[in-house]
């Protein structure tokens, strides 16, 4: 076999171990994050399938595959059937520079975060996709809420990644985690407060609560996603499960040090600050109310993007003033 | 200017509130049961079936008129010598039933009762709309005196 | 080429099926981007003609129907209807029985607020967990209740002449457990939404009733007294024992979505400081009615109390005859859903769920 079918052949293997990755880590979240809710409201959470529960994911995927999927009349036949995959597409495509470990990742591209946030962003795409292909007009308020909020929370998560491209000088995830060697990039006054836009602004970009417009039960139904159902619908589902743990997983690796860590393995290191990150995020979703879309476009471009830019300012004093 | 910063503050404080209260009830014991596996005990005066203690009934009528929707029947006879009445039919109509309780604070020999059974599900319909109190037998939810199903 | 780009107003169906219409509740909106123009409440998806059945009962007989009013709060329903029937045959009930009245119904008000605050809270998208909290604390009031009457949501303990069953020393202590539980936990309440800076700029100025706007529409119950008008039936038109009782009415002062919700939880705390009194000062004697008694009402009556959502009124013509010749109940939601649509006319979307939800609306009391 020639080198370059063996490096072929390892790339393949790699990304294999990658998506049952994903799909271990989304039906995962979905139990943790029922289980803590319901710890959150003195409840006990599925407690049947399996050991408290654990396999309630695998039972929800069953059925979801099992079901009929339903067109609705008058949909954009194409744009409707195409959309979850242009949402579940770029979230597991992300997962080709996350790194879990010194070796542990698909293919370390020196432009790695570059490309993370540059595929993220098409996801915005299917939502509004979905929305317009719905027929219905929840859907469609759905889907150009959360294309206008997307866009704006893109602007102060770019600029928060910015502070931290500028202190490690690179732009390959790899190399991110080694300049941190020294000390965790959170640890550093300027960059902290880049860490809080940026957890502020990926909740917003996963559409999160506070930030859970685009589906906003009480107002829109379930929002762009209202006409899916069966597996379109779970596709919807993972997707955004896996966004969240990409922005946990891209938080960690940035601000905590990614995979670097004490007698533990790294990938062990890596995937509790992710799902550090994923708890504190739960915990935050079960106890804010949720806020109007005019005040968190305000929020967005009135409160995040100035102390964003000024953060990224202040950066590069320190720098030039550093040498 | 400075106002604004301690609106800011205070709303961090709020927020952060917020989050002692979530997280503190992480701590707490649920308070809720897994309802097939596990039943809460029903209290003294729960009001479920009607039922009957068919040796009481003196049959003077009171629960039928009574009843607000009309979900008891009850047909008797009169023995022409003693001129008492004895019972011949007692039929219950859970469908309409609206468990108000007042059958069994009018009756006045304590025969007409509500029992504690909860979970009526039957497969034919007549089993509902039409249950014979004086052939508790037939029933899983009706006729408690009766050796076990359950107390009253 | 010349193009000209043509707009229409969205019509959005807002229920009878939606996540946060309260109920079957039906609002024809029009909107324009997320601003709504206009919009035309539809009711009556769960009319049962209460009324009309209520001439074909006697009123003993309708008791039992008073609890599907306002399924919410039925012990003061039950109480509403209790007490106009009295007032209609000059019966009265025993003191024992005025004081366990006033305890439920007090009871039934912290449920009854619960769930409206929580549920308002839901609207503002503050997932489940005020919910699931009300719903905690609410169980312990229905838990009573349970105890009490023996049923859950449709009580029928208050009857014409007395209460269904009396307290027990085992219910007491429960009761005085619950006021000194709530007592504590009404805090996590403030700390999880009434300060809360996103709960705050989402409710307040949103939906603001004025005073005169409150009145011409006869609002009533917390959503008047968050307009800064002090009206209380218990208060001003004593019936019962309150005039016994030391109990403030708390008003707000903008009268809009947050003080509605911030004037029901004062009352929360009101309600308890009046089951503290009432459970200290009840009396000894016997409340059971006796309920095979056959009235034949003649004459007309209104009698008015006030139920969590605002003035509850039962008007009932007799003519000498079993059933009553007419009975008209008065329903707070009722009145205060009409000043809905020009409420939200020029909000957006949640805000449009926000001042719905702060009106705290139960479909069957509007239905009837």
């Amino acid at each position: 076999m020639t080198p370059f079918l063996m490096e072929m052949a390892w790339l393949v293997l790699k990304g294999v171990m990658a998506l049952t990755f994903i799909a271990v880590s989304a039906m995962f979240l979905i139990w943790l994050e029922r289980k803590v809710s319901a710890r959150i409201q003195n409840r006990v959470g599925p407690m049947i399938t399996g050991f408290h529960g654990a396999l309630q994911s695998v039972a929800d995927t069953v059925k979801l595959l099992l079901k009929e999927n339903i067109v609705p009349t008058g949909a954009d036949f194409w744009v409707w059937w195409l959309a979850p995959f242009f949402v579940a597409v770029p979230a597991i495509m992300v997962f080709v520079c996350m790194p879990f470990g010194p070796s542990a990742i698909v293919c370390d591209l020196n432009v790695g975060i570059l490309f993370m946030c540059s595929v993220t962003s098409v996801s915005v795409l299917g939502i509004f996709m979905a929305g317009w292909g719905s027929s219905n007009k929840y859907s469609l308020l759905g889907g150009m809420r959360s294309a206008a909020q997307i866009i704006s929370y893109e602007v102060p998560l770019l600029l928060s990644i910015l502070v931290v491209v500028m202190e490690a000088g690179t732009l390959s995830m790899q190399g991110i985690v080694h300049a941190q060697e020294a000390g965790w990039f959170f640890l550093k006054p300027n960059l902290l407060v880049a860490f809080i836009i940026y957890i502020i602004s990926a909740t917003a970009e996963v559409n999160r609560v506070p930030f859970d417009i685009p589906e906003a039960e009480s107002e829109l139904v379930a929002g762009y996603h209202t006409e899916y159902s069966g597996m379109k619908f779970a596709m919807f589902f993972v997707a955004e499960y896996t966004n969240f743990f990409i922005i946990a997983g891209i938080a960690a690796t940035l601000f905590l040090g990614g995979w670097l860590g004490p007698l533990a393995p790294s990938p062990v290191w890596f995937l509790l600050k992710a799902y550090g990150i994923i708890f504190f995020l739960m915990w935050v979703r079960w106890t804010l109310p949720r806020l109007r879309m005019d005040q968190m476009m305000s929020f967005a471009w009135k409160g995040l993007t100035p102390v964003a830019l000024l953060n990224v300012l202040v950066t590069g004093w320190l720098l030039v003033i550093k040498g | 200017m400075f106002k604004l910063f301690v609106d800011i503050w205070q709303g961090i404080v709020s927020i952060f509130k917020g989050f002692v209260v979530t997280g503190r009830s992480m701590f707490r014991k649920p308070v809720t049961i897994q309802y097939p596996l596990q039943k809460a005990a029903m209290t003294q005066r729960f009001r479920g079936m009607a039922d009957l203690r068919v040796e009481k009934c003196i049959s003077c009528l009171q629960c039928v008129r009574i009843c607000p929707t009309a979900a008891l029947d009850l047909t008797s006879v009169t023995n022409p010598e003693t001129k008492k009445k004895a019972l011949e039919s007692f039929c219950f109509n859970a469908e309409l039933c609206c468990f108000c309780g007042l059958c069994q604070d009018v009756c006045p020999t304590k025969a007409i009762f509500l029992n504690a059974l909860y979970e009526v599900a039957y497969y034919k319909r007549s089993d509902v709309t039409a249950i014979d109190l004086m052939a508790p037998d037939k029933y899983a939810h009706v006729g408690v005196l009766a050796a076990g199903k359950g107390k009253p | 080429m010349k193009t000209t780009m043509v707009t229409e107003e969205l019509i959005v169906n807002m229920g009878p099926q939606h996540p946060s219409t309260h109920g079957v509740l039906y609002l024809e909106l029009k909107l324009n981007g997320e601003i709504i123009t206009d919009c035309r409440p539809h009711i009556g998806y769960l009319h049962r003609s209460i009324e009309k059945i209520a001439e074909n009962r006697s009123l003993v007989q309708f008791v039992p129907f008073t609890d599907r009013l306002d399924y919410l709060a039925s012990m003061n329903d039950n109480l509403g209807f209790c007490l106009a029937a009295e007032k209609l045959l000059q019966l009265e009930a025993p003191a024992r029985a005025q004081y366990l009245r006033v305890i439920v119904a007090e009871l039934n008000r912290i449920a009854s607020h619960l769930l409206a605050i929580s549920t308002f809270a839901q609207d503002l998208g503050a997932y489940a967990t005020p919910l699931f909290f009300a719903m905690r604390d609410r169980q312990k009031v229905v838990q009573i209740f349970d105890e009490l009457c023996g049923q859950r949501l449709t009580y029928n303990y208050i009857r014409i002449g007395g209460v269904a069953g009396d307290l027990t020393p085992d219910i007491a202590r429960t009761i005085n457990e619950f006021v000194l539980y709530f007592r504590k936990m009404i805090n996590d309440y403030d700390d999880l939404l009434t300060h809360n800076i996103i709960f705050k700029v989402r409710s307040k100025g949103i939906g603001i009733i004025s005073k005169e706007f409150a009145l011409d529409y006869a609002v009533t119950g917390p959503s008047l007294r968050a307009s800064g008008v002090k009206w209380d039936v218990r208060k001003d038109e004593p019936y019962l024992v309150y005039d016994k009782f030391d109990f403030d009415v708390p008003v707000g002062a903008n009268g809009d979505a947050w003080d509605r919700y911030s004037v029901r939880i004062q009352e929360m705390r009101e309600s308890l400081r009046i089951i503290e009194q009432a459970m200290g000062a009840i009396p000894e004697g016997d409340p059971v009615a006796k309920v095979n008694k056959v009235f034949r009402p003649s004459g007309e009556v209104y009698m008015r109390t006030e139920s969590p959502r605002g003035d509850l009124g039962f008007y009932i013509v007799g003519t000498g005859d079993v059933f009553p010749y007419r009975l008209k109940i008065r329903t707070p939601s009722f009145s205060n859903i009409a000043a809905l649509p020009a409420l939200i006319k020029g909000l957006n979307v949640s805000d449009a769920v926000c001042a719905l939800g702060s009106l705290d609306i139960v479909m069957g009391e509007i239905d009837r």
